[in-house]
């Protein structure tokens, strides 16, 4: 198994988390599904590109204004991608059903990624991240990447 | 009452639900290490203290969580005591006292008691005012 070899910028992953909560909060409030294919839409998107979906609000306003600043970690990207990929198709999946009509489960789908999310913004523990290293520790095909070392599986690295 | 409105107190409803399941088992990690604080054997009953999880390969312990409980040391004199563990080394300490990461830094009371923690950095403006909250 691969032994970390990459940097992530945290401050990028955690911008995001943050508009993917606040997203699916107003999609829920003001009770608009289309917001939560979009938010889905983008996340799948940034997984297919190998990058957090809304980095562009990170690198195009948050860090040139000074209100965001990189926190680069040794840590490996593609637990974080598939953990984005997993939240994008779990928020696709709450749209679908929500198009459909079934809007106690379309939205339960959708606060599931709200506190998964959460999870990883304030506490800093991936579930996703956890799942890709549980995968690797069953030498799942794919799932090559071991967790940093010293860190518990999901949990955000030593700086 | 407006749908939207019946919404937004869902939403605020079910985030206090969270953030209270998160105490809860914030005061379940406190209750859980404070059966084994009677472990730390530097701890000297009557003086507050700071107990500081970390691993020689933490570069924040190093960095910002050392400086920081040096600057407490500094501001709070004999007032505080400072208890470092390696987390490696103790790991059956760490696991008793559900330590995930480090830095983590659990305050105690006179009684020696874990009273707040903190998983990751805290300055040591917020453990001054953390330690004065028990002291």
């Amino acid at each position: 198994m691969d032994a970390v070899i990459g940097k992530v910028d945290h401050s990028s992953l955690r911008t995001n988390q943050a508009v993917i909560i606040i997203g699916l909060l107003v999609a829920f409030v003001l009770d608009l599904p289309w917001l939560v294919a979009v938010v889905a839409l983008v996340m799948l998107a940034g997984t297919a590109i190998g990058r957090p979906g809304f980095f562009f609000i990170y690198t195009g306003f948050l860090r040139p204004l000074g209100a965001a600043r990189p926190h680069i970690l040794a840590d490996n990207p593609e637990p974080h991608r598939f953990a984005q990929g997993f939240g994008g198709v779990v928020a696709g999946l709450s749209a679908v059903l929500l198009f459909l009509g079934a809007g106690p489960a379309g939205w339960a789908l959708a606060w599931l990624v709200v506190v998964l999310a959460a999870l990883n913004l304030f506490l800093g523990f991936c579930a996703g991240c956890a799942v890709y290293y549980w995968l690797n520790r069953l030498q799942v095909p794919g799932f090559v990447k071991s967790p940093p070392v010293g860190t518990v599986p999901g949990m955000r690295p030593r700086a | 009452m407006s749908a939207m409105l019946v919404r937004l107190l869902l939403a605020v409803g079910i985030s206090a639900g969270l953030v209270g399941a998160w105490r809860l088992a914030s005061a379940f990690v406190l209750w859980r290490s404070g059966r084994s604080a009677s472990r730390l054997g530097e701890f000297a009953r009557g003086t507050p203290g700071v107990v500081f999880f970390t691993t020689a390969d933490c570069v924040t312990c190093k960095a910002a969580q050392r400086p920081a409980l040096a600057a407490l040391r500094a501001r709070m004199g004999e007032a505080v005591q400072v208890i470092e563990v390696d987390a490696q080394d103790n790991v059956a300490l760490a696991r008793d006292w559900a330590v995930l990461s480090v830095p983590t830094t659990f305050i105690l009371d006179r009684d020696g008691r874990p009273r707040q923690v903190n998983h990751g950095f805290a300055s040591a403006d917020k453990l001054a005012a953390q330690i004065a909250s028990v002291a």
